[in-house]
């Protein structure tokens, strides 16, 4: 067993300050009751810098610094922060134990994935920090000494306790760290005791007869000599998510900080049921006021392939929010996974293989018609028809057109390879000018080639009759000209109707 | 004090033993430019023969410089595309100037359930297209209509496309051989007069040695046009 444990020391601050969009983050301090008297607990940087120090009565800090944002300590609040930083997390691995301030993640089971130790503990950090937590880290081969290595390591540090080492590095930790021993320290401290070693040096039996029988336990836990069992985090069936901001925001461009986090939270949720997310959807609630209508603004995203990855799930969602008009202020912000689907999360593969082509194509769809417009991207379907205006179809990837390859169809060949077709179609044919009787265009042109009669479509509204010629102008460009047939006309004795350009050689 | 010269001090290489330590890295002036980069055959001999690496290069940015459409710039590229197809990869079409007809690129040999069309109007969105094409693994070959592009925007793409594994044409206005690129194969398209069916390829810019006379190449499917030409009363494709 390997564990990792984060541990945020600043968790009561980081909940307030993660409110904020960085850049206007004020003085803030968190207060606490100590009987009668309010105590700062925590303080912020901006805070800091201006005098204001943890443990400082209410009235000093405010006499200090009258500006000081105070907020009393919410223990509700550091949950709900503490089980999206778990949400985050279990990206990396589904086992994860809830600790106060904190949590323990059994990884032995996801080194090879993500590469090495080294590697999963830096990109488990670094997804953890972006959920706006300060944290230290510690790895041990026992979840306690994890736990116990996280709380004595400098914040931003990680104590790497892997293999026996971790014993060497629990010796010298200081007996204040224990759980069990918190009511205790006073003696503890008394009769001589510092360490985790000297408590272990002490008689078992007479320990656990003053100390209660906890301590010697904890202990034991910790270096690995008892069985530790934890309980692990249970996430709710669905996953919906909703982040307050302080602010009253105007910007899409400040959404997206708050956004990336609940993304992030989505993709730990969607991994740890093995799922991927097909759509989602992401609400902004608009501060209620009675002069604007405007409860909230709803932005619904449907993916054609589920995905389960957040860079391409934030990528849409900006995409979207770039062309979302944000009505009015926002104060809250709202995520909800709406349809889930099995994951289909692709095998690490060696070689490119059509599977992995076809969900790249998908991801560049989704990519270009959240930018683009739906419209945008399209393919080309053939369809069995003479007429050129209607022997294709232009297909929107969005009606799965272009999501499974239909089988090529046989009869798409109607045209023999012996007449030619040009590469390129006008949208609209355009009308040629005659000059003594040549067509014009650009020049007066050469006829290389033709007739061929093209007739069809009687039995719809559009009948064709037209004889193609294949033309050539001056600047070598080749042309595909028609003159509508008219039989009647030509009885009349005039000869042959308009000139047509319809295709160019390409 | 100054340090004494490590006594073992490596001998001065000849110019021969340069050569074969850094065989890849270096290419002289004069001979043809050879890469590791895998090429895909342009079908015609005369044109590979010229190509560094012997064919389209991949991994590279390819500029066909043209003077206006119709000369024959998808017969140019059909025996690569029709490859790329065959394979079953993907062929990224970005704002093309007109419809694809598929069924003359199916008679091409191109599988059209493989094209996909982008309409792009403004450059600014062509090149983010153009970018996004090339980061996909899903194509397989990427064509863009760039009539404006910045030395910079060639260079940015050029840069791109050295990580993909993809072929990536861009078809500009052929004013555009005056300004510089970074696309290290440049060809202006040009029409042969009286010769319908053949194109001439000047190699404007090429890793190696400059290459002045035009390429002449036959384009495909002229059998087809002068088959045709032979008939004289309309054939009548009808369902009379």
């Amino acid at each position: 067993m390997l564990w990792i444990a984060l541990y945020f020391p600043a968790l009561s601050l980081d909940w307030i300050e993660r409110r904020f969009p960085e850049a206007l983050i004020p003085a803030i301090g968190v207060t606490v009751r100590k009987g009668n008297q309010i105590c700062i607990q925590q303080a912020n940087k901006p805070a800091q810098a201006r005098g204001v120090m943890a443990g400082q009565p209410l009235a000093s800090a405010l006499a200090v610094f009258p500006d000081l944002v105070i907020m009393e300590q919410d223990p509700r609040e550091e949950g709900k922060a503490l089980q999206q930083a778990v949400y985050a997390a279990l990206r990396f691995t589904p086992n994860i134990a809830v600790q106060n301030n904190g949590l323990i993640a059994e990884v032995s089971g996801s080194l090879k994935l993500f590469g090495s130790l080294k590697k999963l503990c830096q990109s488990l950090n670094r997804v953890v920090t972006a959920q706006g937590l300060q944290l230290s880290a510690g790895i041990a081969p026992t979840a306690t000494a994890a736990w116990l290595l996280a709380r004595s390591a400098q914040q931003g540090t990680v104590i790497n306790g892997k293999g026996e080492e971790f014993r060497i590095l629990l010796d010298a930790l200081p007996v204040g760290l224990l759980e069990s021993a918190q009511p205790h320290l006073e003696v503890i401290r008394g009769i001589g005791c510092k360490t985790l070693a000297d408590l272990r040096r002490l008689p078992r039996s007479g320990v656990a007869r003053r100390f209660g029988p906890d301590l010697p336990v904890e202990l034991d836990r910790a270096y690995g000599d008892s069985p530790d069992p934890q309980k692990w985090f249970e996430a709710p069936e669905d996953f919906q998510q909703k982040i307050k901001m302080m602010g009253l925001i105007e910007n899409a461009e400040l959404l997206l900080v708050p956004a990336q986090r609940m993304v992030e939270q989505m993709c730990g949720w969607l991994a740890l049921r093995h799922a991927a997310v097909s759509a989602f959807s992401f609400v902004l609630h608009h501060e209620y006021s009675l002069r604007q209508p405007h409860k909230f603004t709803s932005v619904n995203i449907r993916l054609s392939e589920q995905s389960s990855d957040p860079a391409h799930l934030m990528l849409l969602l900006r995409e979207h929010l770039e062309r979302t008009k944000i009505v009015a202020p926002v104060c809250e912000l709202e995520l909800t996974a709406d349809e889930i689907a099995a994951g289909a999360d692709g095998n690490l593969e060696l070689f490119p293989t059509v599977q992995s082509g076809t969900t790249s194509l998908n991801r560049f769809i989704e990519k270009l018609s959240s930018r683009l417009g739906p419209e945008a991207i399209t393919g080309l379907k053939v369809i069995s028809d003479h007429r050129p205006e209607y022997s294709q179809r232009l297909e929107l990837s969005g009606t799965g057109g272009l999501n499974c390859f239909s089988k090529r169809e046989a009869n798409s060949q109607i045209i023999p390879p012996e007449s030619p077709r040009p590469a390129w179609l006008m949208k609209i044919p355009l009308e040629l000018k005659v000059q003594r009787g040549r067509p014009v265009y650009e020049s007066p042109l050469k006829l290389l080639a033709g007739p061929e009669r093209i007739e069809a479509g009687w039995w719809d509204e559009v009948a064709v009759a037209r004889d193609y010629f294949i033309a050539e102008n001056n600047q070598g460009q080749l042309l595909w000209i028609y003159r509508e047939h008219n039989p009647v006309e030509k009885d009349k004795g005039n000869k042959g109707g308009n000139w047509y350009l319809q295709g160019l050689f390409g | 004090m100054p340090a004494s010269p490590p006594s073992g001090s490596p001998a001065p290489l000849s110019l021969s033993q340069i050569e074969t330590r850094f065989r890849n890295r270096i290419w002289r002036g004069d001979a043809l430019g050879a890469s590791d980069d895998p090429v895909i055959s342009s079908g015609f001999q005369g044109l590979d023969k010229e190509l560094p690496g012997g064919g389209w290069p991949t991994r590279n940015l390819t500029e066909l410089l043209l003077p206006t459409e119709g000369l024959g710039e998808i017969r140019l590229l059909s025996y690569a595309l029709e490859e790329i197809t065959r394979s079953e990869r993907n062929i990224l079409l970005i704002a093309p100037p007109y419809i694809p007809y598929m069924h003359a690129w199916e008679h091409l040999g191109i599988d059209g359930r493989h094209i996909v069309m982008v309409r792009a109007c403004k450059p600014a969105e062509r090149l983010w297209t153009l970018e996004q094409g090339i980061r996909s693994a899903a194509f397989g070959t990427i064509i863009g209509w760039l009539p404006e592009a910045s030395q910079q925007a060639t260079r940015k793409l050029q840069i791109l496309s050295r990580t993909a594994a993809s072929l990536v044409f861009l078809f500009r206005p052929a004013r555009a051989r005056f300004e510089p690129s970074a696309a290290p194969l440049r060809i202006l398209l040009s029409p042969v007069r009286g010769h319908s069916h053949t194109l001439s390829l000047y190699l404007l810019k090429r890793r190696g040695a400059p290459f002045v006379l035009p390429i002449r190449i036959p384009l495909p499917q002229a059998a087809v046009f002068s088959r045709s030409a032979e008939l004289k009363s309309p054939p009548i494709h009808s369902y009379c």
